[in-house]
This record gives C-alpha cells, structure tokens and sequence, in this order.
C-alpha cells in the first residue's frame, strides 16, 4: 500500500470507481448504495478524498469535451486499482482470520 | 442553503476553490435537490453533513497547505471505522430542557414575589436591585449547562470507546486455560 490511508468512506469511492469511470455526484449516490446508506458522504468529504487520490495518481480526470465542471468524471489509475486489490485481499485475509475466531469462541 | 453554501466554499484556500469549486457547487445542487424532495428532517440532516463537511474539509486543506500533510496520522490510525451502537439518549435532551424551563420559571416566581414585598421593612431599607440581569443569568445557566452536557458526554463516550462496557459480558471461567498470552 502507498502511502495513503484507505479508510471506509475512501474505499468505497475507490470501489465505486472500480467498475467504470463516475462524476462526482453519482458517486456519491453509488457510495450511499453500497454501504446500504449507512456512509453518507458530503461534497466536502468526497471532494477532500478525491483530491488526495488525484495527488496520490491513484485517480483521474476523464478527459471529455464540452463537459460541464458538475460532470467531470474520475476513473482509477493502474496505481489506483493495484492499491485496490491489495487492500481488498487485507480485508479478504482479516474477514478470514475473523471468521475463524468467531466460530472457535462460538463452539 | 445553496447561498450559505456558496459563501463557506470561500473557507477553503483559492488554489482548492478554483480547481474544485465550481463542481462542488454543481454536485451540491444535485444532491440538494434529492434531499429536498424528503421530509424536514432529511434536509436538515443535509444541511448539517454539508456544512460539516465544508468547515472540516476547508480546515483539513489549510492544514495541509500550512503543515505539508493532510491530517495528523492520528486521525488516520482507523482504517476500518468501528461504529459504535452506542448513541447519547435523546431523553436526556428533554430532561435538561424540563429543568431549564424550571428553573426560568423558578427565577420568574421570585421576581413576582420581590416585587409584591412591601418595601416595610425601614431598619434593614428596601432592596433595590441595580439592573435587570435575568439574560446575563440565563446565558450563565445554558452554558453552564452545554458544558456539563459536553463533559459527561464525553466521559461517556471515552468509556464506550475503551470497551468498558464489555466488561460485563466477559466471562472469567470460559477463559480458564487458553493462556494468558497477548501478541500485537
């Protein structure tokens, strides 16, 4: 992992980017989709994360013409869905490890 | 709102604004006007994740511009939010309110009853209260009161977050003979 923290609200954005580019606002609503509405990010968290990962190279402007600044979209760089992986396999390992050590307490 | 809006977005540093205002404005209004199709409450739980957003966001971009790094790590040491169930009782809210209205009126009835006092009683000479102080008072009383409030609810939630509550639950004799051994 490089360098930035992926906290919940951060892979979410990360994860809505994952399968196709999005604008701000869609991801947003895609965030509030996955996480069953309990993360609700404002602009200003989305546009706080945003700008770390455009610094980081983990995401990117789609570059478009005649679209209005509301429609810029973003979609992941190389670095970006590498980091994503990486991080989705720590959360695979963790809910594993955690799986295990529930059943043995619950036996 | 969308004015208010408009007007903390200048929290943030110039270079930020001019790169991501204008979107933010536009996504703002999107995302306003979905929340404005639902009941008061929804908008003005908007309204509140909004200009929180803004005013952490805009502090969290001077930081950045001042100190060189986003945030102190110590707010990034959490990469998997635990979200407590705990949630402050909202009864207590009306409780302090009770006592509050109690206490205005409490403050009132002696006033009434300082004013119907005769002025009688010569030896001691009547009292004469220098000004009116019932807003100062009040002012004293609320935070006063906002800031009790404050401390026991962050007692609390130290408490919560320390997982002392668990204690309760734990169960010494299920624990007899796995070791006493602990690995960071």
């Amino acid at each position: 992992m490089e360098s930035l923290s992926v906290t919940e609200p951060v892979l979410l954005i990360l994860l809505s980017l994952a399968d196709r580019p999005r604008h701000g606002y869609a991801i947003l609503q895609d965030v509030q989709d996955m996480s069953d509405s309990r993360v609700v990010l404002s602009t200003g968290t989305l546009y706080g994360a945003l700008r770390r990962l455009l610094d980081g190279a983990w995401i990117e402007r789609v570059e478009e013409e005649d679209t209005p600044r509301g429609r810029q979209s973003y979609r992941l760089t190389a670095r970006g869905r590498r980091n994503l992986q990486l991080e989705v396999s720590r959360l695979k390992h963790l809910t594993r490890v955690a799986t295990l050590r529930v059943a043995r307490k619950e036996t | 709102m969308f004015t208010v809006y408009r007007f903390l977005l200048y929290l943030y540093p110039p270079a930020y604004r001019s790169e991501f205002g204008e979107e933010m404005l536009a996504v703002f209004c999107a995302a306003q006007t979905e929340a404005w199709k639902n009941d008061t409450l929804v908008r003005s739980r908007f309204c509140a994740r909004e200009i929180k957003g803004l005013v952490v966001g805009a502090l969290s971009e001077h930081v950045r511009t001042v100190a060189g790094f986003d945030r102190p790590p110590v707010f990034f040491s959490r990469r998997i939010a635990m979200r407590s169930e705990f949630r402050f009782p909202k009864v207590t809210v009306t409780l302090m309110t009770i006592i509050l209205a109690g206490v205005v009126l409490a403050i009132e009835k002696a006033t009434a009853i300082q004013a119907s006092v005769p002025d009688s009683y010569q030896h001691v000479g009547p009292i004469q209260p220098a000004r009116f102080t019932f807003l100062p008072t009040m002012l004293v009383i609320m935070g006063g009161a906002c800031l009790a409030g404050a401390i026991g609810w962050a007692i609390l939630f130290a408490l919560h977050r320390s997982g002392l509550h668990r204690l309760a639950e734990f169960d010494p004799a299920s624990h007899q003979g796995s070791g006493g051994r602990t690995h960071a």
